[in-house]
């Protein structure tokens, strides 16, 4: 069964085209034109990703993507018009996986949806723990004891990704190219507020992160280090 | 040599030769009283008060003082004169009466002396009290003679030759002259006056008369009169100084304020105002200043509401026109991917249709970028940045693009290895704009780009050794939409706002970008920053003119932020769009 991606755009033209582009790649589009409706959009199509336009009528974008972040780790991926720093910022800081900026071009989605959709990662059975964390890899869970932690499955990669190899101190720029599967030079952002986000939900105590640690003027690794 | 040297470290505790010898700290006090003179309105008034009106209290002092002095002086004078007459009669009456007796004999001489002593004592009434004596003038013949005579205290060394000589001569006539006593046991240095007179005594010839009479009185009157003067002086002085203060910080005071203000206006505070108080001059200055900052704020308010609908409509604009060439980019990507199965024109339209498309994106997105700068819409985001990475990173991004035109991109770095404060997007896009440039421009010759700091700036070079420029085509470089040879093939197709959005971006910084260009030699790019963020930049650790070029005549041009002149008003609730999140691409002119 193909993908099913909801697009979120009040333009009709542009998700027409953006329909046609997917559909080219065998995914399975389904639509929605305004903000309002989006949540009830998504509840019907249940769907696997979801294309989400910032400026929306009805409803922010914003405030969709909260909405459906509530509810589900499904992955989101905004479509940004502006670029501008503000508006992607608070796009991904509520809960917005990744961005594209339009203009794109459709190898450029494709590419960024099918990264999300399929995990980088290599599907193993291993048990990693990180800190008092246990994650299942296979069963993409994270627990504290017995508690289970509901991660988004971009937050477990980025999780996983620094857990499997705890000695190692990650760059942005490497986070970047494993989890979200950038082959260059891209916003480093993306990894400063998923990072925020990840240590809201495992740390303790976010203000002194002890699994996700900050290696200054380098990047991240995963425990308090040696 | 420190100048921190506290003010008892001078001395003993010196070593180290006589270079470490440390000013002791009065020696700063002339520089810092020179200082504090030019600093401070109400320290230059009050001195300059004080000063004034201690020159104008010493001259009346000094007036009051010496008349009182003589007129007490004077006072004395009569009185010691009436009662020096008035002795000198007394005695001489004593040895006339004896005289007419018989001829007086040694004995009698004796005590008419005595007599005559004891009457002029008596006689006398002066405070100080008198000393006496009674002197034979020297050079006579008589048959007898009376002894010298003085009271026990009499201050001989008092009576000058002269005063003997002036009574000697003047016959009959009292002598004056104002001495200084001997000091005594009773406290001493007193002044007092010397009066001589002629006494006639029978048989024995002619005696001479010296009273001298103490005024110390009169100068202990005067003493305490000039001590009060003094004290009631120094108080005057004081009282000036400090109405003087009073007042001075009464004017000033306002002035302080408005200048405070004013200071508060700049930083940007442009609510502050100066409080409104009463009639006078000072309410009215208040008034006029806040009218002025009323008028101020209206202007830059308005400004700001222009900038904030200048964003808005950039922004508003930016959503409008992408969405759609978003569509028109997918469909043209779409028939592009498709164009193989197309009739040729079809096919070739497809291309052009792709192609165009990405450069209408391009120019959109610059047109948008240089517009934001215009509005003053910008912010820069620092951080933590290794410059030798950043143009070691541009360079590799560039390494295809260079070797397909032949040039040979080396990089020297001698600097720039530590983490300044620098917005790595927007320096990012210099080094693409510079070494796109190059590439385009270098006629695949080696393209150098080198790397140093100082302690103020990170700078890079990027110098080609291609067609180079004329100074009037270099002198434009930074315009916008400026090309300098129209004529000439595109490779990597530009918007021609490149290096307009790099001399922005350079100075948001606080930096600037610099370019020496001849032409057949080719043309040297510099982008200086400072290290951190919101510092000053003096030189360049990089000259702008190629070291093998020094000494030569072509000129280098500094470019000059067509936003430079549009203040950064903070607008409270207005979104700042910055830069989109560059996707790789070459914008180059």
């Amino acid at each position: 069964m193909n993908p099913r991606i909801l697009v979120v755009d009040d333009d009709p033209a542009l998700a027409e085209m953006i329909g046609i582009v997917l559909r080219a790649d065998e995914f399975d589009p389904h639509f929605c034109g305004d903000g309002a409706g989006a949540l009830e959009a998504f509840h019907e199509a249940s769907p696997d990703l979801v294309l989400l336009d910032l400026m929306l009528p009805g409803l922010d974008g914003i405030e969709v993507c909260r909405l459906i972040r509530a509810e589900s780790g499904v992955p989101i991926i905004m479509l940004t018009a502006k670029g501008d720093t503000a508006d992607v910022v608070r796009g991904l800081e509520s809960g917005a996986d990744d961005y594209v900026v339009k203009p794109f071009n459709p190898k450029e989605l494709v590419a960024r949806i099918r990264t999300r959709l399929r995990p980088a990662t290599e599907p193993t059975n291993d048990v990693l723990t990180v800190g008092d964390l246990r994650l299942d890899v296979a069963a993409h869970e994270v627990r504290r004891g017995d508690t289970p932690i509901a991660l988004t499955p971009l937050e477990f990669e980025l999780l996983l990704a620094l857990a499997s190899k705890p000695q190692q101190v990650f760059t942005r720029e490497m986070l970047l190219e494993q989890v979200w599967g950038y082959h260059y030079k891209a916003d480093t952002r993306l990894v400063n507020v998923h990072v925020q986000r990840l240590r809201a939900k495992v740390e303790h105590d976010p203000d002194a992160p002890r699994i996700v640690t900050t290696v200054r003027g380098v990047g991240y690794r995963a425990g308090a280090g040696s | 040599m420190s100048t921190v040297a506290g003010p008892d470290q001078g001395g003993p505790a010196r070593s180290g030769g006589p270079w470490s010898w440390r000013a002791p700290a009065w020696r700063t006090w002339p520089t810092r009283v020179v200082g504090f003179w030019r600093s401070s309105l109400s320290f230059r008034t009050v001195a300059l008060t004080v000063v004034l009106s201690t020159v104008a209290v010493t001259v009346i002092g000094t007036l009051i003082s010496v008349t009182i002095g003589t007129s007490l002086y004077d006072q004395r004078r009569e009185q010691v004169e009436a009662e020096s007459v008035r002795a000198t009669l007394l005695a001489q009456n004593i040895f006339d009466s004896a005289t007419a007796t018989e001829d007086a004999n040694q004995v009698e001489l004796d005590a008419l002396q005595n007599e005559a002593q004891t009457a002029i004592l008596g006689s006398t009434s002066s405070p100080g009290g008198t000393s006496i004596a009674i002197l034979r003038t020297p050079g006579q013949n008589s048959p007898q003679t009376i002894q010298n005579i003085a009271s026990p205290d009499f201050p001989d060394s008092v009576i000058s030759p002269a005063l003997r000589e002036a009574v000697a001569a003047d016959d009959g006539r009292l002598s004056m002259q104002s001495v200084s006593l001997p000091p005594t046991s009773l406290g001493g240095g007193s002044p007092g006056i010397a009066v001589g007179s002629t006494l006639q005594v029978p048989t024995a010839g002619q005696y001479e008369l010296y009273l001298v009479y103490d005024l110390s009185d009169a100068q202990a009157t005067l003493d305490l009169m000039q001590r009060t003067l003094g004290i009631g002086s120094l108080a005057l002085v004081l009282l000036i100084g400090a109405i003087t203060y009073l007042v001075v910080r009464l004017v000033v005071g306002p002035i302080r304020t408005a200048a405070e203000t004013s200071q508060k206006i700049a930083a940007g505070h442009l609510e502050e105002r100066i409080p409104e108080k009463g009639q006078d001059v000072v309410a009215t200055l208040g008034r006029s200043f806040n009218g002025m900052a009323d008028a101020m704020q209206r202007q830059i308010s308005q400004l700001a509401e222009l900038s904030r609908v200048q964003q808005r409509f950039v922004s508003d604009v930016s959503h409008e026109l992408r969405t759609p060439l978003t569509t028109i980019r997918l469909a043209g990507d779409v028939l592009y991917d498709q164009r193989t199965s197309f009739t040729p024109s079809a096919a070739r339209t497809a291309e052009l249709l792709h192609t165009q498309v990405d450069r209408f994106e391009l120019l959109l997105a610059d047109l948008l970028e240089i517009s934001r700068f215009d509005a003053g819409a910008v912010e820069l985001e620092t951080e933590p940045v290794t410059v030798v990475r950043l143009v070691e990173d541009g360079v590799d991004e560039f390494g295809p693009l260079a070797a397909e035109s032949g040039s040979v991109v080396s990089v020297v770095a001698r600097g720039g290895y530590f983490e300044a404060e620098i917005d790595p997007r927007r320096l990012r896009r210099i080094l693409r704009n510079l070494l796109g440039n190059a590439i385009e421009h270098g006629e695949g010759r080696p393209i150098e780009v080198e790397v140093d700091s100082d302690a103020t700036a990170v700078a890079v070079a990027v110098r080609d050794n291609g067609v180079g420029m004329s100074p009037a085509d270099a002198a434009r470089v930074f315009d916008r939409f400026w090309r300098a040879d129209p004529s000439r093939k595109r490779t990597i197709g530009g918007t021609g706002l490149g290096l307009a959005i790099s001399l922005e971006d350079a100075a948001l910084h606080g930096g600037r970008l610099e370019v020496w260009s001849e032409p057949g030699s080719g043309s040297r790019f510099v982008v200086t920053l400072p290290r951190v963020a919101g510092g000053r930049i003096e030189g360049s650790p990089l000259p702008v003119v190629p070291p093998d070029r020094r000494g030569e005549t072509t000129v280098p041009v500094t470019g000059e932020p067509w936003s430079g002149s549009v203040p950064a008003v903070e607008v409270p609730g207005a979104s700042v769009p910055s830069s989109a999140p560059s996707k790789g691409r070459a914008d180059d002119d």
